[in-house]
């Protein structure tokens, strides 16, 4: 494990063929692992989506030839499509320059609430975008403390809300949690000696983080971007709130015309554009990512207490502090302040949980702890199918080649790429009739939640196998172990970290969601965020407040999920 | 080689599936467990005088009542009520449109006069004649073109609400185009929020069509800000909450309700109505869904929310006006209660869908 594979770009050219493609040769094997997925995927995404795109560009049966060449001839809708991709690529890249530094840290250096940071950092996933833009208009908007400070500086003032910065900073305030989860994991398990031994060959500090432990992490790196490209691609509740005229991204716009209804078969022609765009998009990035991975040379976590590291690290984690404290605790606090402190007139309250939690005596009543219960066990149910569903399609995709891998890739992603208003009508308009008459059921919430959770293992798990040594295996084979075991000792403790990371995602993504189950839901189980919806529906302090104390739990509930996801470890391996 | 990761296939095909079957345990219980009394058997062509037949309401998200109110409804008719909130009129709308004829519930409420004729056209309503119709005044049955298939519930306003802690409030909508409210109005996008749609309705019937995309050219100019939402107007962008702008549309019963909900006693609004000519009044309504088994019951629904002690609750449930006249209503609906003329306009469902289009283009493009 000591040879230091890819010390050089040059020792990957001549072959054009990853070592870590040396696993079993693609094709037929790849599908056992397929098929559940497809057979999972088919009645529950591509069945609705089929039906209500169908019903969109064939209102009569046929399809509407010069609808579609109507739409696809305008172009406005060109322009949004320009304009939604390089807004998400600026948002990857912003998201890629924080989280990198931070991944480092967190993998690298064992300061004290290293846990807590890490839960606290993946926080805003769950946050109702609308709760979000309140925190940024206390925080950035005209009579915020940015301004506050600007003008103390005699600067100022700024406007944040309704540019494309306000835009940005949500996408990396959502996201950068993704890239420091995915990458800070492998880091941390990658063999130092490979580095050393570069050192030791006369490489710099730059060189060996360029020809080294970059390229080692590549895949990590690689899979995170994806994710963030993609939802700061299909980005909606973010760029509604936050945004402006000129600053709709595809998805708004598909949305803004698919609830007027009549508008549907343009809203079915962008859909497919957008469904396509990701899948050729994620399509070459799987086949890029594809040629650049390599087996890593993996080891026992190799973080330091604090007292150990050098003071250029602890200026870096000084650096990083600073800017995820501005960035996502600084927004998080204003949340909870404000339900502290909103309605009692500058003084510290509890009423506002105390309200919360009062029935009302309306039917509108929704009981905070039933909630949490509801939004619990949705995201339960929602992260064991995601778990299942993504190991499953990583391993398939993992184990083939060639381009038709690539598609599969691309396509397996698609359930981020596809409208939430789309899906949700298709899911009204499928799952309607005789035995399948699933309105009105909660299932429908879970499956929901789990094919929008799902990408997120998938994404996470992908990243390790593709690393995975072939040897490691092999080695465990030859020494005589029988496949369970292999599989037990050898494969499953390597990826065991990225599991449980994808597992986090899916359970948080679940907990967060809103778009799909504010059309599925029933008042019988609510989620939290529903909830909060509903109150900030009604004008008076008392109604944003409750609306504040419920986000607050929602927050702490989050967190603490998190960290005991984290505290869940394979057998004696632990942070491995 | 393949052969050796077989067993993780199998492996987590067995965790799946267990865990897939105590969660399936787990939903069951919680369905049932608490609050809720067991399921109830599904509705059949006759009902069982045994059980309580299930009514499916769909209704909008504001909708509420008190849940004695309910209860007593249940028990006189045997009944039980479960609610689907739909989103917005649109929505509900759009929702009984997709399910035509497989109708997702029984009733719906929540239809307005400015999305029910999509509807009707669609046929997803049944004719139903309330005993109480007769005391719902003539001019509201008249946004529906007094068709049986409506039955008129609530009505409101939307108009501008202003923050007194900037100075004068406007009087004309003219003036919302000069320079000193530059910057200082926020509106909900009609394409995506009711309220949006009806305040360009207001803007329509008072500048005329062909008049009326001038006025928002303008506003557009002078840095009007456009939300997805109520609540996001309302709450980021209004300065009574921390906001910039201290103009935004909303409902005529907005100052009443922030009485009504604010946490210290006050003695009058903190905000105030800004009236600046006729409104639109939208009006809401239920209907009986097309292909519902438990058509009486209803129908029932219906009268049920036209009954006094329902109408009574409304401005303190849902903040509208009820269509049922004389009854005796909160002290605090009194700070509501502001003189409205209403604006009269003309049209057709193909005149808001291109009414959202011009609109869009003039400003999102």
């Amino acid at each position: 494990m000591i040879e230091p594979r890819g010390v050089s770009p040059r020792s990957r050219a001549p072959a054009g063929r990853a070592p870590g493609a040396a696993a079993p040769a693609g094709g037929p094997r790849a599908w056992p692992w397929a098929l559940p997925v497809l057979v999972l995927l088919a009645p529950l995404l591509l069945w609705p989506l089929a039906t209500i795109l169908w019903r969109g560009l064939a209102p009569e049966g046929v399809p509407d030839a010069a609808a579609i060449a109507d739409v696809l001839g305008d172009g406005y809708y060109w322009e949004r499509l320009v304009f939604t991709t390089a807004q998400a690529v600026a948002s990857t890249a912003v998201a890629l320059l924080v989280g990198l530094p931070a991944a480092y840290v967190f993998a690298h250096i064992r300061f004290p609430g290293r846990a807590v940071a890490r839960a606290l950092v993946t926080v805003p996933f769950v946050l109702p975008t609308l709760v979000v833009a309140l925190a940024f208009q206390q925080l950035a908007g005209p009579d915020g403390l940015l301004n506050d400070a600007l003008a103390w500086l005699g600067l100022g003032p700024v406007e944040v809300v309704g540019t494309l910065w306000a835009i940005l900073a949500a996408h990396v305030f959502y996201n950068v949690s993704i890239v420091i989860r995915l990458v800070a994991g492998v880091w941390a398990n990658l063999d130092p000696r490979t580095e050393e031994a570069a050192r030791l060959l006369g490489a710099g500090r730059w060189a060996t983080l360029r020809e080294v432990t970059l390229p080692a992490l590549a895949p990590a790196i690689a899979s995170a971007a994806a994710l963030v490209f993609v939802f700061s691609f299909t980005s909606f509740g973010v760029v509604l709130v936050l945004g402006g005229p000129g600053l709709d991204t595809l998805e708004v716009v598909i949305y803004r015309l698919a609830i007027r209804l009549v508008e549907l078969p343009a809203a079915a022609v962008l859909s497919t554009v957008q469904i396509a765009a990701t899948v050729a998009v994620l399509g070459v990035y799987s086949l890029l990512q594809r040629r650049t991975a390599r087996p890593l040379a993996q080891r026992s976590e190799r973080a330091r207490p604090l007292r150990d590291t050098s003071w250029t690290e602890r200026g870096l984690a000084l650096g990083v502090a600073v800017v995820l404290v501005l960035l996502i605790v600084a927004p998080l606090a204003a949340l909870m302040h404000g339900a502290f402190t909103v309605g009692a007139a500058g003084a510290v309250t509890a009423a506002n949980f105390a309200r919360a939690f009062e029935d009302s005596g309306r039917l509108s009543f929704v009981e905070p702890v039933n909630a949490m219960r509801w939004s619990v066990t949705f995201a339960g149910g929602a992260a064991l199918i995601a778990v299942v569903l993504g190991t499953l399609a990583a391993t398939a995709i993992a184990r083939s080649r060639g381009r038709f891998a690539a598609l599969a890739d691309g396509l397996l992603m698609a359930p981020l790429a596809v409208p939430a208003v789309v899906l949700g009508f298709g899911f009204l308009i499928t799952f309607n009739r005789g035995a399948v008459d699933l309105r009105g059921s909660p299932w429908l919430i879970v499956i929901a939640h789990a094919l929008i959770a799902y990408p997120f293992v998938l994404r996470a798990v992908l990243a390790v196998l593709r690393t995975l040594d072939p040897r490691l295996p092999e080695a465990a084979r030859v020494l005589g172990a029988s496949p369970l075991a292999v599989w037990r000792y050898v494969e499953l403790p390597l990826a065991w970290r990225a599991l449980l990371v994808g597992a986090g995602f899916a359970f948080v993504v679940s907990l967060g969601e809103f778009g799909a189950t504010a059309v599925l839901q029933r008042r019988e189980f609510a989620t939290l965020p529903v909830a909060i919806y509903t109150s900030l529906g009604r004008p008076g302090l008392a109604n944003l407040g409750q609306a504040l104390a419920m986000a607050t739990i929602l927050m702490s509930v989050t967190a603490a999920a998190l960290l005991l996801i984290e505290r869940v470890r394979y057998r004696d391996i632990g942070e491995f | 080689m393949p052969a050796r990761r077989l067993p993780l296939v199998r492996g987590l095909v067995l965790v799946a599936a267990a865990l897939l079957a105590a969660l399936a345990v787990a939903c069951t219980d919680d369905a049932e467990a608490p609050e809720q009394p067991p399921e109830p058997p599904p509705p059949t062509a006759t009902p069982e005088p045994a059980g309580p037949t299930t009514l499916t309401v769909i209704t909008h998200d504001s909708f509420d009542v008190s849940e004695g109110l309910i209860e007593q409804f249940e028990r006189e008719h045997n009944a039980k009520v479960e609610l689907i909130a739909g989103g917005d009129a649109n929505e509900v709308v759009n929702r009984a449109i997709l399910n035509a004829g497989n109708p997702e519930g029984d009733v719906l409420f929540g239809v307005d006069n400015l999305s029910y004729s999509r509807a009707v056209a669609v046929g997803v309503f049944e004719e139903y004649e309330s005993s109480r119709r007769g005391d719902i005044p003539a001019d509201i049955r008249a946004q529906f073109g007094d068709s049986l298939l409506l039955t008129p519930i609530d009505y409101g306003f939307v108009n501008l609400n202003f923050d007194p802690a900037a100075g004068d409030p406007p009087s004309t909508l003219e003036e919302l185009t000069e320079p000193q409210w530059r910057g200082k109005l926020v509106v909900e996008d009609p394409a995506t929020s009711s309220p949006g749609l009806q305040f360009l309705a207001t803007t329509i019937a008072y500048f005329g069509e062909g008049r009326w995309q001038e006025f928002w050219r303008d506003l557009r100019a002078n840095e009007v800000r456009v939300e997805q939402g109520w609540s996001d107007a309302y709450y980021t962008h209004f300065s009574l909450y921390g906001g910039d702008r201290p103009l935004v549309v909303s409902y005529t019963s907005s100052p009443a309700a922030e009485f009504f909900f604010s946490e210290d006693p006050l003695t009058e609004p903190p905000t105030r109505n800004v009236i600046p000519g006729p409104l639109f009044r939208q009006v809401e309504a239920a209907a009986v869904l097309d292909g519902t088994e438990n058509a009486d019951l209803a129908g029932k629904f219906i009268d049920f929310m036209l009954s006094d002690a329902f109408q009574q609750q409304i401005p303190e449930t849902m903040f509208v006006y009820p269509v049922i006249g004389g009854l005796e209503l909160p002290e605090w609906w009194d700070w509501a209660e502001v003189e409205v003329e209403t604006a009269s306009l003309e049209f057709t469902a193909d005149d808001v869908d291109r009414w959202i289009r011009e609109w869009t283009e003039i400003m999102r493009r």
